[in-house]
């Protein structure tokens, strides 16, 4: 029997550790999808998708102010983020 | 020069930790959790530093126990340097409390808080008791840079500390062997558990159903955060073993964790998905409920300190089936309180799956057995017992 090797970090978990570490857990911290593509050198569209598959998960939430959605990362999210360093 | 304490009365204890409930990750959480109320029990004035969370209060107290929750006002992109900012204002938490409380000892919890609690025992001139709950060697060995800092704050964390505290004789080995830290530093006090909590009934089939599990059906537990080490991938494997010669198992995984993708994926490829269910993170009190209503609890590690899982399944009474490595080894005693198996090898692990599901007398003897040890060592009374002893000891001077 042989066993995969263990894979690189699935890049929306990059997304969701970036925005754990810069502090936006919680609804006032909130960013938009533009600033977390700033943040992370990911294109703006790749971002969105990733945080449709993160928000499924229950792992990240968002506010909607003017129109425009700002994403945090939620409880859960940040639990999921923290088993990479416990 | 140390403040010495008289050894004979109660202490007050700064007890920090990255993780406090509800901010749960792994086991620190728990382990602080339970050995806080412990303590405090015991006539001790614990006082919780952790970071904040979602909905929690920046200070309460909860049964006499005093947490004040930081919130890291500056983050930054990388962990690292992130960890270091949040120290930074945990150690002005604690110097603005320690205006009021004159701290007895200092109580720091693995290598992430590790930063703040030194520069505070040399501003306070207080004694350090450090937990080693794991290393990053061990966890995830050293290939990369991060890996080399997350050493290093371990190992200034051991050089710092008056006392060091490991949870099994196994962690000690590697502690002493990879820090080099003479063997009369450290001390051996194990994890404990709050056996209330598996008191009680639970409506099994109720439960079962909940999950997907039908009455003829076998269920396989297996809890816990969704990381290499933890070994899932090797269960996984083992599903269409197990299935050959028990076509009714059943398997849930609970946890989660950055691996999650990739066990799902392995999950996908083994003709068996159908039969896995991964849950994610549940509520501690389903969790209990849970693991009341399996029928085998695996816990298929390749690294693992101590292993508090495999305690809850003894106390749950539920048949154990776990890895030889590490703490595992230091309560499962192999056919007699559980089942020992090969890490690293699915074909072991189905073996031990069913030859508990194969022997149900057999399985009630080891569940009987298990409970009696874990009654016996490993309550949270036992347990805070010894730590307060520690902590008496180094607040005494006696250990430079």
């Amino acid at each position: 029997m042989s066993f995969s090797p263990i894979p690189q970090l699935p890049e929306e978990f990059k997304v969701l550790s970036m925005m754990h570490n810069i502090g936006a857990i919680t609804p006032e911290r909130s960013l938009t999808a533009d600033e977390l593509s700033q943040w992370t050198g990911i294109d703006v569209s790749t971002v969105n998708a990733y945080l449709h598959k993160l928000r499924e998960g229950g792992y990240v939430e968002f506010i909607e102010i003017s129109g425009i959605k700002k994403y945090h990362v939620t409880g859960i999210g940040i639990m999921k983020v923290l088993t990479l360093y416990s | 020069m140390l403040q010495v304490k008289d050894a004979g009365s109660s202490m007050r204890v700064a007890m920090i930790t990255w993780e406090y409930p509800p901010r749960i990750v792994g086991g620190i959480a728990r382990h602080c959790e339970g050995l806080a109320k412990a303590l405090v029990n015991q006539g001790h004035e614990i006082h919780i530093f952790t970071l904040d969370f979602p909905g929690a209060p920046d200070y309460e107290e909860q049964g006499g126990i005093r947490i004040y929750r930081t919130r890291s006002e500056v983050g930054h992109p990388n962990f690292l340097t992130w960890v270091l900012l949040f120290n930074h204002f945990i150690e002005k938490r604690m110097a603005d409390v320690s205006r009021l409380v004159d701290f007895d000892v200092l109580h720091v919890h693995d290598w992430l808080t590790a930063s703040a609690v030194i520069a505070f025992k040399h501003f306070s001139r207080k004694p350090l008791v450090f937990t080693a709950h794991s290393t990053e060697h061990g966890r995830s060995g050293l290939h990369i840079p991060d890996s080399f800092t997350i050493d290093g704050f371990e190992w200034w964390s051991t050089f710092e500390a008056n006392k060091i505290i490991v949870t099994s004789n196994s962690m000690k080995g590697e502690v002493c062997g990879h820090f080099h830290v003479l063997g009369s530093k450290v001390e051996i006090v194990p994890n404990g558990i709050d056996q209330s909590k598996y008191e009680g009934t639970v409506d099994k089939g109720a439960v079962r159903a909940r999950y997907g599990i039908q009455p003829h059906e076998r269920m396989i537990l297996c809890v816990g955060r969704l990381v290499p080490q933890k070994g899932i991938e090797y269960l996984i494997h083992a599903v269409p073993i197990v299935a050959r010669r028990r076509p009714e198992a059943k398997f849930i995984v609970v946890g989660d964790g950055w691996y999650r993708d990739h066990l799902e994926w392995v999950a996908n490829t083994t003709g068996h998905r159908w039969r896995i269910t991964f849950t994610g993170f549940i509520p501690d009190w389903d969790l209990v409920a849970l693991t009341k209503s399996a029928d085998v609890l695996v816990v298929p590690s390749i690294y693992e300190p101590f292993g508090i899982v495999a305690l809850e399944g003894m106390v749950a009474g539920v048949p154990v089936v776990a890895s030889q490595v590490g703490g595992l080894t230091e309560f499962v005693e192999h056919d007699r309180t559980g089942v020992l198996v090969y890490p690293r090898n699915p074909e072991s692990i189905a073996w031990g799956i069913d030859h508990v599901l194969s022997n149900l007398g057999h399985a009630e003897w080891l569940v009987k057995n298990a409970r009696e040890v874990v009654q016996k060592t490993y309550s949270w009374e036992a347990i805070a017992k010894r730590t307060g002893k520690i902590y008496k000891e180094v607040a005494s001077g006696g250990q430079p």
